[in-house]
């Protein structure tokens, strides 16, 4: 698992190109694809012609990005010029954009080469990556195993060596849980650090693109170079300008962690004693911790929920069938042409968000649901901003439990959302957080923890992160893909 | 408590059909997730008026002309179009 720094070294002195590193992944995708499930769209003309574009400038002597040359991923859900975009649901099947989302952009303006795009829960919808309309993605340590979701595309690429990076996005924990399953970093930015451009849209007030890597290192080069305000996107924060890649190896000693006791409730004993283990090394390297309570946690995944699936209600209202994606073919009026289009096209995890949330903004229950909810969010802000005045960063699991076996999650909906309670207040509180491993479980499925900063302060969090991981090299790679 | 009634009613205002013999499954899946739903409403803790998660107001632009996607981009992708139109409905 060569970090991003490295490989940018090896092309710059020539020792392989950009095609030849290509070509490994490529070939490595061909070969493991099949088992992992990790890619659902493949770019490989796109990706080696990027790749010649980086090598002509390598050979002219022309000084070349760090990201220039570098074989990556994006998830399903970010818009893709001419490449098929499908959010892994029925109803986007054969959708090319005509547009690239912005973070897209810049990292092709940055000479990065995309081998194709991952795959993902249908609309970003689940934990799992199982709800995919490909089939699930696989777990890289142990292909029995999910890996997590709904970025778990992305998450089993980079874990099994078939990208150097992914994008993921974010809204109740989608970069942050399939990181942790898969053993690997996953960013989760704060909300209008990065823009929202072209990312198609699941729930707009919790969702964030980040990035998915093998290092703390690789996290912050990655988001430094998408992040930043963009006319494109009105929540992008305009003063907002992103330099953690130089500022991860500050001191950390008298520094603050908190935990928030409700937190630690529910986990598995194995997750709570890496937590606990995580916490001595920190102490280890000179922090300190703070324990508290924070009550309003425990409204978070009700909260989640509504909000959530009342966004995804309204978005999803575009799937129409007459602009773009999937039309039902036999019908009789324009009602019954739309209601086909969408009852064919959308999977039932996806039915039943959209049901939710049109019940929860539907006349009468308005008030008890949407609007309480949009309280507690304020509440549950507010006891964010109160914890930060008494530490710099929160540490905290990012799922009670470690990956599950496929096909364990489906049945019942609502211990399927319980998974999430570790990742969702994040998002309520527009914060970011990082997910990094720190144990393995008994079943050799990695354990991963999050540490939760103030807003914009991702600076902070990857200092700390990248003390951890420097301190327990804890990262291991898998038995997958390109070995370099 | 949810009646199979309110589920025919929502499926209806978010275009989506219910075959009949999915309707029992379906409102018992989502009276668990409305039960759920209902812990905030037992809420011990006082709710705070929330405006947004940006932090952000009327985020303006200049009035100015740019450059757009062109008619025959915008339709690439319909399933159906005439004469420069999204084709709604297909004559029978």
């Amino acid at each position: 698992m060569a970090k991003i720094s490295q490989l940018h070294k090896l092309l710059t002195e020539k020792e392989i190109s950009s095609r030849e590193l290509t070509e490994k992944y490529i070939e490595a995708i061909e070969r493991d694809n099949k088992e992992l499930g990790a890619y659902v769209h493949l770019s490989f003309d796109e990706a080696l012609s990027a790749a010649d574009a980086v090598d002509a400038k390598i050979a002219s002597g022309e000084e070349i990005h760090p990201l220039a040359g570098i074989p990556m991923t994006l998830k399903d859900n970010m818009s893709t010029k001419g490449i098929e975009t499908t959010c892994c649901s029925k109803i986007l099947s054969g959708y090319k954009p005509i547009y690239d989302a912005t973070v897209w952009t810049s990292l092709k303006e940055k000479g990065a080469v995309l081998l194709g795009k991952t795959n993902m829960d249908e609309f970003a919808m689940g934990s799992s990556c199982e709800t995919s309309c490909y089939g699930a993605a696989k777990n890289p340590r142990n292909t029995k195993f999910v890996a997590g979701g709904s970025s778990g595309g992305g998450a089993s690429a980079v874990g099994g060596n078939l990208a150097v990076y992914a994008l993921g996005s974010d809204t109740g924990g989608s970069i942050r849980q399939p990181a942790s399953f898969c053993g690997i970093v996953g960013l989760k930015p704060t909300y209008g650090a990065v823009s929202r451009f072209g990312l198609v849209a699941y729930a707009s007030s919790l969702d964030q693109i980040g990035p998915m890597t093998t290092s703390v290192e690789d996290a912050a080069l990655v988001f430094d170079n998408i992040a930043g305000f963009d006319k494109m996107d009105s929540t992008s924060n305009p003063d907002f300008k992103a330099d953690t890649f130089k500022n991860l190896n500050n001191d950390i000693s008298g520094k603050t962690i908190g935990v928030a006791k409700e937190y630690l409730e529910g986990l598995r004993p194995e997750v709570l004693k890496a937590t606990e283990e995580a916490l001595r090394t920190f102490e280890s390297l000179g922090a300190k911790i703070v324990y508290f309570d924070m009550p309003a946690l425990k409204f978070a995944l009700p909260v989640y929920y509504i909000l959530a699936c009342a966004e995804a209600s309204s978005n999803l209202g575009r799937y129409d069938g007459i602009r773009y994606g999937y039309k039902a073919e036999v019908y009789e009026s324009v009602h019954d042409m739309v209601c086909k289009t969408r009852s064919e096209g959308f999977g039932d995890e996806v039915k039943r968000r959209i049901l939710l949330g049109t019940y929860v903004l539907s006349a009468g229950y308005y008030d008890a649901y949407y609007k309480k909810a949009q309280n507690l969010r304020g509440a549950i802000v507010a006891a964010f901003n109160k914890a930060f005045e008494c530490c710099d960063v929160m540490l905290a699991p990012v799922a009670p439990h470690t990956a599950f076996e496929l096909g364990k999650a489906i049945s019942d909906p609502i211990e399927t959302y319980q998974s999430d309670i570790c990742t969702v207040p994040v998002n309520i509180a527009g914060l970011p957080a990082i997910s990094l491993p720190c144990g393995v479980a008994e079943d050799g499925m990695p354990i991963g923890m999050q540490l939760i900063g103030n807003k914009f302060t991702e600076s902070t969090i990857l200092n700390f992160a990248y003390k951890f991981e420097q301190a327990t090299n804890l990262m291991k790679s898998a038995d997958w893909g390109v070995k370099l | 408590m949810i009646t199979k009634e309110d589920i025919e009613n929502i499926a209806l205002l978010s275009k989506l059909f219910v075959p009949e013999e999915e309707l029992d499954a379906l409102r018992e899946d989502m009276q668990g997730i409305i039960d759920f739903a209902d812990t905030i409403n037992n809420a011990d803790i006082e709710g705070v008026e929330f405006d947004n998660i940006a932090g952000l107001s009327n985020q303006f632009r200049e009035d100015v002309v740019v450059e757009s996607l062109s008619v025959e981009e915008i339709l690439k992708n319909a399933p159906d179009q005439a004469q420069d139109h999204f084709l709604v409905r297909k004559r029978a």
